[in-house]
């Protein structure tokens, strides 16, 4: 039997002996109000966001890749709501897509040893996780369905009809960019920057 | 080791030993408890963020620190249907036999095919860099592992036919 972890009435007279009862208590450190621990942050409109993206955009077409990058970085919409942190995810993402592989070191040396460049990079890397976390749940739908397809069809072990890896060639390739950029960030920052984006209330 | 492996472990790797900073903390809650706090979700402060590593969206990794206690979950690559029962018989006999293995988990979280928890008390027992490697090794192994029994399935299938057959021919 599972712990009941929000109560309505209807719990509360049906099985009153597993309700969390910690979740009632104000005090309980279940209660603690983590807002607390968060800095205030203006918020970001989605208009806002868009006009960063298209900035950013024509930065990227123009060849400056570390202005894109850095700009990108800089204007992370902290205290924006979900849909403003997608569409920003979506910016950071095409312009590390748009840097050649052969590029990622020098940009990020350069980064690293500006002023404020290890904020810019440990915000880098929570973009990294951002990114490789929202293709692998957005991109969990399609294989779900091809899945089931062949189990529908009733064929029985057949290996033609579920090779999901195969069709979906360009979530690997848009993962393999993040996964050679999070290499090099480790490589200019250090650990430390994976346990910053870890601990950072700051949610990108 | 295929060219997309490579990266993919060593950001695992990297995460992995970032996430392992570990110190024994008391429950909260419930006096003279001491509970892995990624299990028992009492006390949000203690929660950092969870990282996801993927390397394409079959094929990831779910790190949950926190305090005192790391929830590692992997999904293995599964191609096909019989890769699918593969994987899960494989994780059914290592998750019913998680007391060998210390830091096995014996339920996978939802989406995942098998969980490993790592407790301030395993990493102050055990050293931290040999279950970064313990982990990193498993990974390796048990693609290596899955399509090599998925490879002695289809030749046992196919002498099996061909033997049954013979009698008709």
């Amino acid at each position: 039997m599972s712990i009941i972890q929000q109560v309505t009435s209807a719990s509360l007279s049906d099985n009153w002996r597993t309700i969390n009862i910690d979740a009632l208590d104000p005090d309980s450190s279940t209660n603690f109000d983590t807002s607390t621990l968060r800095p205030s942050l203006a918020p970001v409109s989605e208009s806002e966001i868009r006009s960063i993206g298209q900035q950013v955009r024509q930065l990227l077409r123009g060849g400056d890749a570390e202005g894109a990058l850095r700009g990108a970085l800089e204007s992370a919409p902290y205290g924006g709501d979900d849909s403003v942190k997608e569409i920003h995810l979506g910016t950071v993402v095409e312009v590390l897509q748009g840097i050649r592989a052969s590029e990622i070191s020098g940009i990020l040396g350069r980064i690293w040893g500006s002023e404020g460049g290890s904020e810019v990079v440990d915000c880098l890397m929570k973009y990294l996780y951002k990114g490789m976390a929202a293709s692998a749940t957005v991109g969990k739908t399609p294989s779900r369905g091809s899945t089931l397809t062949p189990q529908s069809t009733g064929a029985g072990f057949s290996q033609m009809g579920g090779r999901p890896g195969a069709q979906n060639e360009s979530s690997g390739a848009a993962m393999s960019v993040l996964l050679s950029w999070h290499e090099k960030v480790v490589d200019v920052a250090g650990l430390g920057s994976v346990n910053r984006s870890m601990t950072d209330w700051r949610k990108v | 080791m295929s060219q997309s492996l490579r990266p993919y472990l060593q950001c695992v790797r990297s995460s992995l030993t970032s996430a392992l900073c570990l110190s024994n903390f008391a429950s909260q809650t419930s006096e003279r408890h001491n509970v892995p706090e990624i299990e028992a979700q009492t006390s949000p402060e203690v929660l950092l963020n969870p990282l996801t590593v993927a390397r394409n969206e079959n094929e990831r990794v779910l790190i949950e620190p926190s305090i005192n206690s790391v929830r590692i979950s992997i999904k293995i690559k599964q191609a096909d249907e019989i890769e699918h029962i593969l994987v899960h018989k494989f994780t059914r006999f290592l998750t019913q036999r998680a007391e060998a293995f210390f830091i096995l988990r014996r339920k996978p979280i939802k989406g995942y095919d098998i969980s490993f928890l790592i407790t301030n008390y395993h990493t102050e027992e055990m050293l931290k860099h040999k279950l970064v490697d313990f982990i990193i090794q498993f990974m390796e192994e048990v693609d290596k592992e899955i399509s090599e029994m998925k490879l002695f399935l289809n030749a046992r299938a196919r002498f099996v036919a061909e033997s049954f057959l013979t009698p008709f021919d």
